[in-house]
């Protein structure tokens, strides 16, 4: 750093020592008639009545708490409102998208954190005025005894102009020791390419070491003891041991007579038996396009997209799906597709446990709408004509 | 208005009148509700004194040494609640479900019948008072023969014994709320209720702290209490009335996002009808207007607010029980010439009490040593 800069700049304060904090509060009044500049204190604690005595004005920072408390709660209100009844509504739990009772906990955290904030940054950088490091007292020869056992009354320089003599006369008239005057250290030279190369440093190094921190926390923390919970659950994992059941398997096998949902048992035990079923399903336009996307999904890929038995799939396989439109399978009773749905075919093998039950005859419909597409009658057309 | 004890016999006794006329014209369930609620608010005003007394002991507080007679004087109050306390029993078979035949045919509360039933009921309220009566032996009786002895060794007593006050505080409170309040609806439960009345209670004594304080100074006396001591008490009105409402809230936001049903029919009584009205009003007079009156600095040091917001915090403490007791069997709030006997009965019974404990032991406690150290207490 430049050291002749520091010199530049004008007597900032004129500082004086006093023994006691009797004697410093008695001094003020005297130098405050004076009316040289503003005054100031450095005391090692805290002494009752210094404010009245320098007739301090009262902090503006509590007024810029509340405003900024308020702030908080009125934008955690207009946030969680907008969010769960505006942009996203979704029901939870019964209540009203817009439930006032719910949003009360975030209105109080974010008026508490906009005040903390508020009071926090507020003091550092409006009152402190923190990137401003320096402090004239900081290199004043007084500085060991305000730290220590000496009470300090500063006349510091209002709007730059400050007469060194006459606060000293004034000062010492009363009653202050060691008086001795300081000058302000220069604003910019704090902020030089050393200093800011040293702080960029300090930052990369910060980030590297705090990365480097998380990184091993992330890893560690999970497997650690009282972390740990999440991967030792009190639970039953499948293909896992487990104490829990007599046979010492963690998953069980369902109770016999058990049928998921969709998939109830065939009732015919023999092909002849199901030629008898009948579609149960009624033929209305939601069952047909039901029918399209369940042959579509599961059937297509072998029996063709038009059910002629052309595979979409390369017949790079020997099997010959049937061809549903051919006059064989145009006769056929639903039955018959219904057992080989369920049943398997030759290489076909059963659909049973990916077609619930109403997807088998939605899929039957939709093959009867194929077979009458590509025999269409004449009068077919006739309805059609306008 | 001044206090003048003729005047308050007057008060009194036409209110026994009315409270007895009540009795037999309104109707003994109407009765009982308001000679509960009332017991209740003085009960809750007396044990938070006893409260703010122990507490000092116990961590060793200097700056409340100067006003420390106040809250010795209002705990008092516990000598002739204990009459007021054995008249309640009578309540018992008529308002609470838990304590009459009925209830064993209620499978919910069968199980609770023996802790419900009249004769552990009435046990609780005994221990309770034994409990509170020896509190009240060991710290205030002790705290006013200092006056004479100056012996400094009740202080040592007192901070020994402060621990074993706070659990019968603790508990008393606790058993007071679910006993005389949450006892009238048993299916209904709430863990967090004695902890509810306890800021209701703390608020009251504080509150009644100020004003005696105040009424006091008004006179003339108690010279030395400074402006630092009393914004502290209007600091620690200033926050409880945000832990009041914290509890409140923090009790109903769980009830209403869980549901269920023994629990939100308590308070779906409490919010239908005219009890929405009072639940608002007692939003306004027990938070929103004590907070900011409240907010800044020179208001917790100036008499003239502090003594309007105590007052409006006992009045808030006051509807808060009426809010918490009277849905039980009011459809609406109600009004009318019973509320006013027994208002004038017991206002007028309480008055005369504290006008007569007003001259109980010097206004300060001379006999102890620390109250030079509280005399100098600044901010």
């Amino acid at each position: 750093m430049n050291s002749e800069k520091r010199q530049t700049m004008g007597p900032a304060a004129v500082l004086g020592l006093f023994d006691s904090a009797d004697a410093l509060l008695h001094a003020i009044p005297k130098v405050r008639e004076g009316k040289l500049g503003r005054l100031e204190t450095y005391t090692p604690y805290p002494i009752h009545g210094l404010d009245e005595a320098l007739q301090l004005r009262r902090s503006p920072l509590a007024g810029m708490v509340v405003v900024m408390a308020f702030l908080g709660a009125i934008v955690a209100l207009a946030m969680q409102g907008w969010m769960s009844a505006v942009d996203y509504p979704v029901i939870t739990g019964g209540k009203a998208p817009f439930s006032w009772q719910a949003f009360v906990p975030i209105m109080f955290e974010l008026m508490v954190l906009f005040a903390t904030f508020t009071a926090g940054l507020g003091m550092l950088f409006l009152l402190n005025r923190l990137p401003f490091f320096g402090h004239p007292v900081l290199s004043s020869r007084a500085i060991r005894g305000i730290t220590r056992d000496r009470f300090a009354l500063s006349v510091e320089a209002e709007g730059g102009s400050l007469d060194p003599e006459a606060a000293t006369a004034l000062l010492s008239a009363a009653g202050a020791k060691d008086i001795e005057v300081l000058s302000l250290p220069a604003r910019a030279e704090i902020l030089d390419s050393a200093f800011i190369l040293r702080a960029l440093g300090g930052i990369v190094v910060a980030c590297v070491v705090a990365g480097g921190l998380m990184f091993a926390a992330i890893k560690l923390f999970p497997v650690l003891p009282p972390m740990s919970h999440m991967q030792e659950q009190a639970k039953l994992n499948p293909y896992k041991p487990s104490t829990f059941f007599k046979d010492g398997h963690g998953m069980q096998y369902p109770v016999p007579g058990t049928v998921a949902r969709g998939y109830l048992p065939m009732g015919p035990r023999t092909p002849e038996e199901a030629n008898g079923l009948v579609n149960p399903l009624p033929r209305t336009r939601e069952n047909l396009e039901r029918g399209r996307e369940a042959y579509t999904n599961r059937c297509a890929v072998c029996h063709g997209p038009l059910g002629d038995g052309v595979p979409t799939l390369t017949a790079a396989y020997n099997a010959k799906p049937a061809n549903f439109v051919s006059e064989e399978f145009r006769k056929a009773p639903d039955g018959r597709y219904y057992w080989a749905i369920v049943m398997g075919k030759n290489a076909m093998p059963s659909q049973a446990a990916d077609m619930p039950e109403e997807d088998r005859w939605a899929a039957i419909h939709y093959v009867r709408v194929l077979q009458r597409a590509q025999n269409a009658k004449d009068s077919d057309l006739e309805e059609t004509k306008p | 208005m001044s206090l003048n004890a003729k005047r308050l016999w007057g008060v009194t006794l036409l209110g026994l009148a009315g409270i007895l006329a009540v009795y037999f014209v309104a109707g003994p369930a109407r009765f009982w509700l308001n000679w509960v609620l009332w017991f209740v608010f003085l009960l809750t005003l007396a044990l938070g004194s006893l409260f703010m007394v122990a507490l000092e002991h116990l961590v060793s507080s200097r700056w409340s040494v100067p006003i420390r007679r106040i809250p010795e004087r209002l705990s008092t109050l516990l000598l002739p609640l204990v009459p007021v306390g054995m008249i309640a029993l009578g309540a018992v078979p008529v308002l609470y479900p838990g304590a009459r035949p009925e209830a064993l045919a209620n499978k919910l509360l069968a199980g609770k019948a023996f802790w419900l039933g009249l004769p552990f009921f009435s046990l609780r309220v005994a221990l309770c008072f034994l409990a509170w009566l020896l509190a009240l032996s060991v710290l205030v009786r002790g705290s006013l023969r200092q006056d004479e002895s100056r012996d400094p060794q009740f202080n040592v007593r007192a901070r020994r014994f402060a621990p074993l006050a706070m659990v019968f505080f603790g508990l008393g409170i606790t058993v007071v709320a679910f006993d005389w309040i949450s006892g009238l609806e048993p299916e209904w439960y709430s863990d967090i209720f004695g902890i509810y009345l306890f800021a209701g209670a703390f608020l009251s004594a504080l509150s009644g702290t100020l004003l005696m304080v105040l009424h006091l100074q008004g006179r003339g006396r108690l010279p030395e209490v400074r402006r630092d001591h009393l914004y502290n008490l209007g600091g620690f009105i200033f926050a409880f009335t945000v832990f009041w409402s914290y509890i409140g809230f923090a009790q109903y936001m769980l009830m209403w996002y869980a549901d269920l049903p023994e629990e939100v029919v308590w308070y779906q009584k409490r919010t239908q009808g005219g009890w929405l009205a009072v639940v608002i009003l007692m939003g306004l007079l027990h938070f929103v207007i004590p907070f900011f009156a409240l907010l800044t600095r020179d208001a917790k040091q100036a008499g003239r607010r502090l003594h309007w917001v105590a007052w409006s915090m006992l009045a808030a403490h006051l509807l808060d029980l009426y809010w918490l007791i009277f849905p039980v069997l009011m459809p609406n709030p109600v009004l009318s010439w019973p509320e006013l006997s027994f208002a004038l009965f017991f206002l007028g019974g309480a008055f005369l009490w504290v006008h007569r404990v007003r001259e109980l032991g010097a206004d300060l406690p001379v006999g102890d040593a620390f109250l030079k150290q509280g005399l100098e207490f600044r901010l």
